[in-house]
């Protein structure tokens, strides 16, 4: 493994391996150092260690919250009679992301050690995967994966010996983005629809089956692996405090060449643009960038240089949420863009929350409206009224992923919708 | 408790209190639609959002529950903004059809576009459509109301336990359904429209018939049932509307029976002014020719006295002091009910509040389809199931309960003395033991496995028992209460404060009826045969109906063709045929009364005399009674009367004078020294016989209903029904077969079902397979001749 922080040598962890070919097959895994550190962790470390470098290495989940992953596990109640069960979010839904598909499809088996040694540290029965129910091809995969990790003890009883015993089963969603919600997913797996859970409880401490549960992303429990064998302190060494470490960004849009890039935090958006993906299509600067899937606040050229890290994106007004970045350039409608953004919330509302399930289908049809030539005068103040009122009232943040995009069109660039009004009222 | 600040007020509450419940108990307004106090939180309505110092957004107060410290604030003007957002995100939907919806003028939604609203909604999209479906006999839809507060989907699985309303799709595609197309298979399924805050889910019998400002509404007592439940009863002029629960009372719910009943108030049956019968047919007439017809068929003659337990407390006073002037040595029953006359080791009445019940380590239901017996006792049990609490079970059937019964056994009648002993001798085994359990185990051979279920339950430090119908209605009901009784107190179970005996009764004021008549009562059925024997002369009967109901319908018809019958009641019934003379008593919608539930809660009703016709209170009818028959009126107002009560009771001089109600509960009786022992049985009968219950067709009320008779043929079972395997063992298969029994023999159209004990004859349906009622014993001998 290259270990640097200049962006130019690129230091990876998810993807270290992702290009050998057949590294989903176990040998060919195991060739290439998985389940290498999987004993010595077994025999020779114990949870409070295992959460103790994972705090140390100041690694936030990589799913779209960012909540410092070594804390969400130190929550787990311990001895309460009840299992604890270990979820890994694999819905990846976030419209922009499909960071976690490759580490699936190619890499299973690094998801698979990190999953062991979490559940080890959590003292975990059984443990399941819910993958987005249009990943058929990864999820086969993952399953072959499986079985073969349980034919070499690496899965089941008595993992290689070591007196644990750990279950994995993939669970296939069926499309809905809101089981990527953690509560939203938990309920879908105990065979309910996927409608989130108000919090507290939060799913530590009453989740699954109201047990104590960790829920992680693909990423951040494929990051486990790197961090238990080269230690907490060197994974905080990459990337800046509070935003330590690697992470992948699915960039998608007017780039010459989209794709996943796994560099280090605080990499900055420019250079990643640049440098990695080509640059843009047309012009030098960007017109939007939504810099962590559609559910978050777009910037615009003036933050081309934000270096990528939760505190960063954050002061820059908006996250790092999934690593999804979508670029836009200067032939970009954005009307379109939002009102197909707002469909896409219209239909995956679960329906639950009366500003989410109104104001979502609401937004939409008068953004169809206004994209549409019919627009009038007031819908600017609808539009904002409704999606404002609508962000952080709600059980899950899907509806503030909602208000975004309607949101920062209007605060970013009101002249695009006063120049579609003004066509309306010809 | 935790120390927190609304709207800079410092309260203290319970910790893990939600904040909106912290502000209802400090009469701190908060808007809401999806909570309810009964219901788990849904937390999706979002009317409830109030600010927390220090948290960037504001709160679902109805799911944030108190910290230490917090400071809360119920207004702002963000605050503002945010509940008229609200109300115009549940309003772009919504059909604005106030003028045509019966919830107007108590509906959530309008109240609150009225305060917290915009003048006007800015919405120009199309609006979406959606379907109605049927939720049964009592509940109306009209879905394009509905705002997804999800109440009623709790409350069917929740509280009814039938888990038959749900949610269907996403986003505002979003509808609450039916996941059972048809009736709504509860028996509490009219709380659905108080519970929806708008007008999606409305009260079909009252569907466009009034609005809520032309009711006035007075608290009444249900008497369709031992709970006797708080009611309101609405009414528009002297036409009762509807029956509603009341507000803060022991249960919010209350149940189809007591709620639809209503439209017997006005139904033909009633009998609304005196009747006597010229050349054969009833007509109607003044009340003195009517007490003409009445003192030559009752001066001095000997009479039998049978009455209803639905009378108010003043009511069945009132037929006391009439005995005790006109037919001193009258034999009287009030039970339709009871086979076994010998005084019960503990009488008729729960020792238990529901409360308790529900707290109770253990509870045993005892022989009783206490779903359709007692629906609210039952949710109460539901209640206690989802918290963890197990309930069991042994009876002749598993009678339906919507509620997982941890264990259960079906048994025979016939078994009991078996069950019971079985329980005796594990509990012996541990030493425990009480005076008598020798002398009563040594009386019975048999041992039945169920009861280990019983003697397994009452090791716990607390137990209730349920004894219903089966073994009060069984004819060694005394030995087997007796029976119950030494395990009770064997177990430590019969202690005060600690009385787990509970004797369900057939009707309110059991507890005031068994103090009241303790010697003069007798079994109707003994009244019966002695008018089938000549030795009576008339009968007289109070507002009860022995021919549709209870255990001796044939005992009944046979007498009544004997002697001349005065009727005196409410409600004509199937008695119109027999009737010599009627009389018009007030139903319990008209009068001021005082009611006595199974638990012994005193209730005084307090509703306006008002009558559709000449009725009067029964009270005065018997007044006028005994002074038109020349004997001296004792009383003549219902102070005095009701001091002539507290001579029998003073317990209710409390309720009548202190204010505090709730406090004085009426202890059942209690007879330690009725020592029944075991009696085996003579006859040769392979069968034994059970008749159920059902809370639509049941009394004289619920038949005068057409509302509960429609719901009662949506829920009927087969006549007469029996396990597979005992016609099996016959050679028999289900159809039209004869029943033998000391009846003669009888053709019934006879049905099976898997969870009906082998080798019991049930009787699903009183009314068609009635004359049945009165055996307790049977064969079935072969197919229909
Ligand atoms: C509407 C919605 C969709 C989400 N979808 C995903 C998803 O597809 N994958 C994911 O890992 N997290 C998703 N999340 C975030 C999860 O709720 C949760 O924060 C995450 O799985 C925690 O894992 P982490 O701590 O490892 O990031 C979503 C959140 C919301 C509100
Ligand atoms: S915010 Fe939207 S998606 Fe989330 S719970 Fe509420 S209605 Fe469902
Ligand atoms: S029908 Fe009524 S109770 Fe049920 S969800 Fe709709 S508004 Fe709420
Ligand atoms: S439960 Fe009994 S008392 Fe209550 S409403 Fe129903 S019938 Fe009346
Ligand atoms: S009452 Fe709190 S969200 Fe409905």
């Amino acid at each position: 493994m290259t270990i640097s922080s200049d962006p130019k040598q690129v230091t990876q962890i998810c993807f270290d391996r992702i290009n050998i070919p057949n590294q989903n097959k176990l040998s060919v895994a195991r060739e290439n150092g998985a389940y290498e550190f999987l004993p010595t962790v077994l025999n020779d470390f114990d949870s409070a260690k295992i959460i103790n470098e994972v705090k140390t290495s100041g690694i936030r989940g990589r799913g779209g919250a960012g909540f410092p992953t070594g804390l969400k596990w130190s929550f787990v109640p311990r001895n309460t009679g009840k299992p604890t069960y270990l979820l890994c979010n694999a819905d990846e839904g976030e419209p922009g992301t499909f960071k976690d598909r490759d580490i699936m499809r190619f890499d299973p088996h690094l998801l698979i050690e990190g999953m062991i040694m979490a559940g080890f540290a959590l003292d975990v029965r059984d443990a399941y995967i819910y993958i987005r129910g249009e990943f058929l091809h990864e999820a086969n995969v993952l399953n072959e994966a499986i079985a073969e990790a349980y034919a070499a003890n690496l899965l089941g009883e008595n993992i290689l010996g070591s007196g644990y015993s750990m279950n994995l089963t993939v669970h296939r969603g069926a499309g809905a983005y809101v089981c990527g919600e953690e509560t939203a997913l938990i309920e879908s797996l105990e065979g309910k629809p996927g409608r989130p859970r108000f919090k507290p409880p939060f799913p530590a401490v009453e989740g699954f089956y109201r047990c104590p549960t960790v829920v992680n992303n693909v990423e951040t429990l494929a990051t486990v692996p790197a961090i238990l064998k080269f230690g907490g302190e060197w994974h905080a060494s990459i990337g800046i405090p509070n935003n330590t470490g690697c992470k992948i960004f699915s960039v998608s849009g007017h780039v010459n060449k989209p794709g996943n890039y796994e560099v280090p935090m605080g990499t900055s958006l420019k250079t990643l643009i640049e440098d990695y993906c080509g640059g843009l299509q047309h012009g030098s600067v960007p017109k939007v960038i939504i810099p962590g899937g559609s559910s978050t606040p777009w910037l615009t050229a003036e933050h081309y240089d934000t270096p990528l890290t939760y505190d960063d994106l954050m002061k820059a007004g908006s996250f790092l949420g999934s690593g999804a970045i979508i670029v836009m350039d200067e032939t970009a409608d954005l009307v379109a863009l939002t009102r197909r953004l707002a469909h896409f919330y219209a239909h995956e509302s679960c329906g639950q929350c009366t500003p989410c399930r109104e104001g979502t289908g609401w937004l939409e049809r008068v953004m169809k409206r206004v994209e549409g030539g019919k627009g009038c005068a007031g819908d600017v103040t609808v539009l904002k009224d409704a999606s404002e009122h609508m962000a952080g009232r709600t059980i899950c943040a899907l509806a503030e992923g909602a208000a975004a995009p309607v949101l920062s069109l209007l605060k970013h660039f009101p002249e695009d919708v006063q120049t579609r009004l003004a066509e309306s009222s010809k | 408790m935790t120390q927190l600040f609304i709207n800079d007020q410092e309260v203290d509450v319970t910790p893990g209190t939600s904040i909106l419940e912290a502000c209802r108990q400090n009469d701190v307004d908060v808007p809401y639609f999806c909570y309810h106090p009964e219901l788990s939180v849904a937390a999706n309505c979002r009317m409830c959002l109030v600010e927390v110092e220090g948290w960037g957004k504001p709160a679902a107060s109805c799911c944030t529950p108190v910290s230490e410290g917090m400071k809360v604030k119920t207004q702002s003007e963000t605050l503002a903004k945010d509940r008229e957002m609200m109300m115009e995100y549940l309003l772009i939907h919504h059909p604005l059809d106030c003028p045509v919806c019966d919830q107007g003028g108590s509906c959530k939604l309008q109240d609150y576009t009225v305060e917290h609203g915009a003048s006007k909604g800015r919405y120009s999209e199309p609006k979406r459509a959606v379907i109605n479906y049927e939720l049964g006999p009592f509940v109306n839809t009209c879905m394009t109301r509905c705002i997804h507060c999800t109440r009623c989907v709790r409350f069917a699985d929740e509280v009814a336990g039938t888990g038959d309303i749900g949610v269907l799709n996403r986003s505002d595609h979003m509808t609450i359904a039916g996941i059972v197309e048809g009736a709504l298979s509860s028996e509490l399924s009219g709380n659905l429209p108080d519970i929806c805050p708008v007008g999606a889910l409305l009260d079909k019998p009252s569907h466009d018939v009034s609005r809520p400002w032309e009711m006035t509404s007075h608290s009444s007592t249900c008497i369709q049932c031992p709970n006797g439940c708080d009611i309101s009863i609405e009414s528009r002029g002297d036409q009762v509307m509807r029956i509603v629960p009341v507000d803060g009372s022991p249960e919010p719910w209350i149940c189809d029976r007591g709620r639809y009943v209503y439209d017997a108030f006005r139904s033909d049956n009633r009998i609304l002014s005196p009747m006597v019968r010229q050349d054969g047919a009833l007509q109607s007439v003044d009340w003195s020719d009517a007490f003409d017809r009445t003192i030559d068929l009752l001066k001095d003659k000997k009479v039998g006295i049978l009455f209803s337990s639905q009378w108010s407390v003043e009511g069945h006073v009132a037929i006391s002091l009439m005995r005790d002037a006109l037919f001193p040595d009258a034999k009287v029953a009030f039970d339709l009910h009871r086979r076994d006359m010998r005084p019960f080791a503990f009488e008729e009445g729960l020792a238990m509040t529901t409360s308790q019940i529900e707290a109770a380590d253990q509870v045993v239901i005892l022989g009783s389809d206490l779903r359709q017996r007692l629906p609210l006792l039952m949710q109460r049990l539901r209640k206690r199931g989802r918290a963890g609490k197990p309930v069991s079970r042994i009876g002749a059937m598993n009678y339906r309960t919507n509620m997982e019964i941890g264990r259960d056994a079906l048994i025979r009648p016939r078994d009991w003395h078996g069950v019971i002993a079985r329980a005796m001798e594990q509990v012996s085994e541990l030493g425990k033991t009480a005076a008598g359990f020798d002398a009563w185990l040594g009386a019975v051979s048999d041992r039945h496995e169920a009861g280990k279920i019983l003697a397994d339950a009452l090791i716990s430090d607390s137990c209730a028992l349920l004894v219903g119908e089966e073994i009060r209605s069984h004819e060694d009901a005394a030995s087997l209460i007796h029976g119950v009784d030494l395990l009770m107190r064997a177990c430590g179970h019969a202690e005060a404060g600690n009385d787990g005996r509970n004797l369900i009764p057939e009707g309110v004021n059991a507890q005031v009826l068994s103090a009241v008549f303790a010697d003069a009562r007798v079994s109707a059925g003994d009244i019966f045969a002695a008018a089938s024997a000549g030795e009576l002369d008339a009968l007289i009967l109070i507002g009860s109906d022995p021919v549709g109901d209870g255990l001796f319908p044939s005992a009944a018809k046979a007498a009544l063709q004997k002697v001349p019958l005065v009727q005196i009641g409410s409600i004509s019934g199937e008695m119109a045929d027999y009737a010599d003379v009627q009389l018009p008593a007030a139903a319990y919608s008209e009068i001021e009364g005082t009611f006595v539930n199974m638990e012994g809660r005193v209730r005084v009703a307090t509703n306006p005399i008002k009558s559709l016709g000449q009725e009067r209170p029964l009270w005065k009818v018997m007044m006028r009674l005994i002074q038109v028959m020349g004997a001296e009126v004792p009383v003549v107002s219902l102070d005095e009367l009701r001091s002539a009560v507290c001579q029998h009771l003073s317990a209710l001089s409390d309720a009548w004078c202190v204010s505090n109600q709730d406090s004085a509960l009426i202890a059942p009786n209690r007879n330690r020294d009725a020592a029944a022992l075991p009696k085996a049985r003579t006859d040769s009968f392979e069968l034994d016989v059970v008749s159920r219950y059902s809370m639509y067709r049941e009394g004289m009320w619920a038949r005068a209903s057409a509302l509960l008779t429609e719901a009662g043929e949506l829920n009927a079972l087969d006549d007469v029904l029996v396990h597979p395997d005992t016609l099996a063992a016959k050679g028999l298969s289900a159809g039209e077969l004869v029943v033998k029994s000391f009846l003669g023999e009888q053709c019934f159209n006879i049905g099976v079902r898997e969870d009906v004990t082998p080798g019991v004859l049930f009787i699903a349906k009183r009314g068609v397979a009635g004359d049945l009622s009165d055996v307790t014993a049977a064969s079935i001998d072969g197919g229909a001749v």
